[in-house]
């Protein structure tokens, strides 16, 4: 009794010992707020990086990919614990930006209205889902409108225009024809024929331009690389063609985009830092109106041999018209990669299906390849279940070896050196993942042995206690307290205050966690503080879940943490030699 | 302060009997290669229901004698009974059980429990000695045992008091009180009244006294000042380590010592 009763009197009249509980507090809310964002941050990467591939990938180690991937999906289709294969091809390219700006680029051929079937892909495209998703969640819109967008989003996503884009033809002045185009030239479409009332010299030099959705003059011109835009606007032939040909007429509303490249130039989506576009210090959108957004673009990337041979005069370069953004939140996705249809790709790589000729002149088909093949397991398996997709990978394997090295048909290739390898998107994703597991970890680590300080905080704390309630001790074990029960008041007083401590940093931990951002945008409004920069964390909100996992662990070691800090001072209370502590006032 | 003490040790059963006994103790501090010997075989025998003042100057060794005897100290040689069990070899356990249910202490300088008010440093014993759930089955008894002891030390309407609002008599009538709480069979007192002035430490005797009489309550004193020891039915005086009868005072020995044996 006498043990409770002096404890809950330190703990309200020993005002010293609030520092201890204050101390518990903060560490706990440390360590949780930490693990929580970080452990949040790991989640929202694992979450995008597993919506990019697919369960289960096969890889192929060179550029110049693989054979026989219809015949690999075929048989892995008849695995029972897979749900879907499909193809895509990884390669690099140079995106041109109307001969204005080239970007180095890694380039994946997709079959896009299978892509959902593997993974999240299509969740990230902008036009064709995130802001159908926005434009949905507006309560004033119209019903028809509605189930009009309803039925786009619920479509397979496609690499063609949509009509939202589709611009009206009207103004387009009848003297103004726009020259047909060739989707497969090396040049920017839209070409325009100068009136006869345009200046003279200007003729010839003029070109519509699709990317600025104006007029390109194309004379020699100092451009400044910074801001090519700015030079060309401050051009003054520029400006003279621009006036002369569109006066205040909007380009844009005189070029139909849909009947400029429907059928007739191949879609483009671009991750949304390629064109350009990211979120600011508010987490808000910038350069979604840039000009290298519903641009044409040129493509160019090199052919590889199935040998994997590369020559420079091999380089084929594609016209793209950029239908769509795609944000995945991982930054080495949106900032380096385009997407463009599979078949394409193919045919430019100069992977697809070839007939040949042998030296006796018969034909050989040579079989079309890809870099890698994405499987989706069935929905009764866990994809975060490593043994469970590690027992479904070996059957790939399996798969992939004997397909490889069955029979194949005549005249195609036998071996394409080793097999193509197999990893489950733990194994493909693992570096990055594991250096955000270790920074996690890092993080926690360094927070943890600041939380150390409140050991010894509390060992000061109580110490001090100890020695200035020795005589206390002493009086007590006169009446009869036992060494160890007056040790057990310490402890039980080491273990209140850890009790107390961490769950007041749990609730503080969850309050703060579940409004960081509330707080994080409050900061930023009134004093200027940003500490979550979205261009660096690749996210706009700081993760804001905690982790029962995570609360389970830490608030026990908080405790344990209070009660060993008290551990020296009880040992020392309890060996206090009653006289000793009585003898002087 | 008039009132009786209401201790059911009334005339207990086996009065004049030896309560506690002391035999051959030693008691020696060591520093370096120096030995000072405090208590050099003191005996000592105490019946049931007598007051023994141990008389000694400072520095004598009467405290460490008087906690030695309450088993709050260990001795260097000799042995401590109490009621036949000899204290000095039983376990810290079972000494802390003696120390909480059969003795009780008064000290110089009161020693209560800032944290605690007045009732609540009465009743230390008893929180000591049971469990929560123990000490919350009984607490109304012995809420009214510490109020009633309380009050009949002239302390009722000071039960929520804390001891820094007490007076130096008051406290150590709390400390008697808190003495008193677990019926002692024996009471020690290490100088009750050295640290109290003149008026208010002849009001602590007579409470003593009056425990003594009126209840029977066993006592052992230790005390500097004579003129108190005299209260006591036997006084002792502890010179060169060893406890002697005064040298042919006979008015301090109003009961004759009981042999040693």
């Amino acid at each position: 009794m006498y043990k409770l009763h002096l404890i809950l009197k330190y703990l309200l009249k020993r005002r010293i010992a609030w520092v201890s509980l204050v101390a518990v507090t903060l560490c706990t809310l440390m360590v949780l707020v930490v693990i929580s964002v970080m452990g949040g941050w790991l989640n929202m990467f694992k979450s995008s990086f597993r919506g990019l591939s697919g369960d289960i990938v096969v890889h192929s180690d060179g550029m110049a990919g693989f054979p026989y991937y219809e015949r690999i999906i075929a048989s892995l289709k008849k695995d029972s614990d897979i749900a879907a294969a499909i193809p895509s091809i990884e390669t690099y390219g140079l995106l041109n930006f109307g001969r204005v700006a080239t970007l180095p680029v890694k380039v994946m051929g997709i079959p896009i209205d299978e892509m959902g079937e593997v993974n999240r892909f299509p969740d990230s495209l902008y036009r064709q889902h995130v802001m159908l998703e926005d434009k949905l969640n507006d309560k004033t819109l119209a019903p028809e409108e509605r189930k009009k967008l309803e039925r786009i989003l619920a479509s397979p996503p496609s690499f063609d225009l949509l009509d939202e884009m589709t611009v009206p033809l009207a103004a387009l002045p009848s003297d103004l024809p726009i020259e047909k185009i060739d989707p497969d030239q090396d040049q920017i479409p839209g070409t325009v024929k100068l009136p006869d009332t345009a200046p003279q010299d200007l003729r010839g030099r003029l070109r519509y331009d699709a990317v600025r959705k104006n007029l390109v003059f194309q004379g020699p011109m100092k451009v400044d690389w910074k801001d090519p835009l700015a030079s060309l606007s401050a051009d003054a032939d520029y400006k003279r063609a621009v006036d002369t040909l569109f006066r205040e007429s909007n380009t844009a509303d005189l070029i139909d985009y849909s009947q400029l490249a429907k059928g007739r130039l191949t879609g483009m989506i671009a991750g949304t830092g390629v064109i350009g576009i990211h979120r600011n210090h508010n987490g808000e959108w910038e350069g979604r109106e840039s000009w290298k957004t519903s641009t044409p673009v040129g493509l160019t990337v090199l052919d590889i041999s199935g040998g994997g041979g590369v020559s420079v005069h091999d380089k084929v370069t594609r016209t793209y018209f950029i239908v769509d953004d795609s944000r995945t939140q991982v930054w080495q996705y949106d900032n380096n990669y385009v997407y463009v249809p599979l078949d394409r790709l193919q045919k430019d790589l100069g992977m697809n299906l070839q007939q040949v000729s042998d030296a006796a002149g018969n034909a050989i088909n040579v079989p079309g390849r890809v870099t890698d093949i994405h499987i989706k397991v069935r929905a009764r398996i866990d994809p975060n279940d490593e043994p469970a997709l590690n027992r479904i990978a070996d059957r790939v394997r399996s798969r992939v070896h004997e397909v490889m090295h069955g029979p194949h048909p005549p005249g195609g290739p036998t071996m394409y050196g080793p097999d193509p390898r197999v990893e489950t998107w733990q194994e493909t994703q693992r570096i990055w993942i594991n250096a955000i597991e270790n920074e996690k970890m890092l993080v926690v680590f360094l927070f943890g042995i600041i939380s150390v300080v409140a050991i010894f905080l509390i060992f000061c704390i109580f110490y001090m206690i100890v020695v200035e309630k020795t005589r206390d001790i002493g009086i007590i074990k006169s009446v009869g307290a036992t060494s160890a029960g007056v040790a057990s008041i310490f402890l039980g007083y080491g273990l209140v205050i850890g009790v107390l401590g961490s769950g007041l940093g749990l609730l503080l931990s969850f309050l703060l966690v579940h409004n960081i951002n509330e707080i994080h945008g409050w900061l930023g409004r009134r004093l200027g503080i940003v500490i979550w920069n979205p261009e660096v964390y690749l996210f706009d909100k700081i993760p804001n879940q905690m982790s029962f996992h995570d609360i389970v662990w830490i608030v026990p070691i908080a405790i344990l943490a209070s009660v060993l800090g008290a551990l020296v001072p009880a040992i020392r209370a309890a060996s206090v030699n009653p006289v000793e502590s009585l003898r002087w006032e | 302060m008039s009132q009786a003490i209401s201790n059911p040790a009334v005339s207990p059963p086996g009065a004049d009997k030896t309560i506690l006994r002391a035999a051959a103790v030693q008691k020696f501090y060591r520093s370096g290669e120096e030995t000072l010997s405090i208590l050099r075989g003191v005996d000592l025998n105490v019946r049931t229901g007598e007051f023994i003042a141990i008389e000694g100057r400072s520095g004598s060794g009467k405290s460490t004698l008087l906690h030695i005897l309450a088993g709050l100290d260990s001795p260097n040689g000799g042995t401590v009974q109490f009621n036949g069990v000899n204290i000095v070899a039983i376990s810290d356990r079972n000494l802390a059980k003696i120390r909480n249910r059969e003795f009780g202490f008064v000290f110089q300088f009161y020693h209560l429990l800032p944290e605690l008010n007045v009732l609540e440093n009465t009743m230390l014993s008893p929180m000591i000695e049971f469990s929560t759930l123990g000490f919350r089955a009984r607490a109304a008894d012995l809420r009214k045992r510490a109020a009633d002891l309380l009050n009949q030390l002239g302390l009722g309407h000071r039960l929520k008091h804390r001891s820094s609002q007490l007076s130096g008599g008051e406290r150590q009538r709390v400390a008697i009180a808190r003495a008193l709480m677990n019926d002692p069979k024996v009471l020690f007192a290490d100088e009750p009244t050295g640290n109290l002035d003149f008026e208010t430490g002849r009001q602590i005797m007579a409470v003593l006294e009056d425990l003594h009489r009126r209840q029977g309550q066993t006592i052992i004193m230790v005390t500097h000042d004579r003129s108190l020891a005299l209260k006591a039915d036997r006084v002792l005086i502890l010179r060169n380590g060893k406890l002697e009868r005064p040298g042919g005072a006979s008015d301090t020995e109003k009961v004759p010592a009981p042999e040693e044996d």
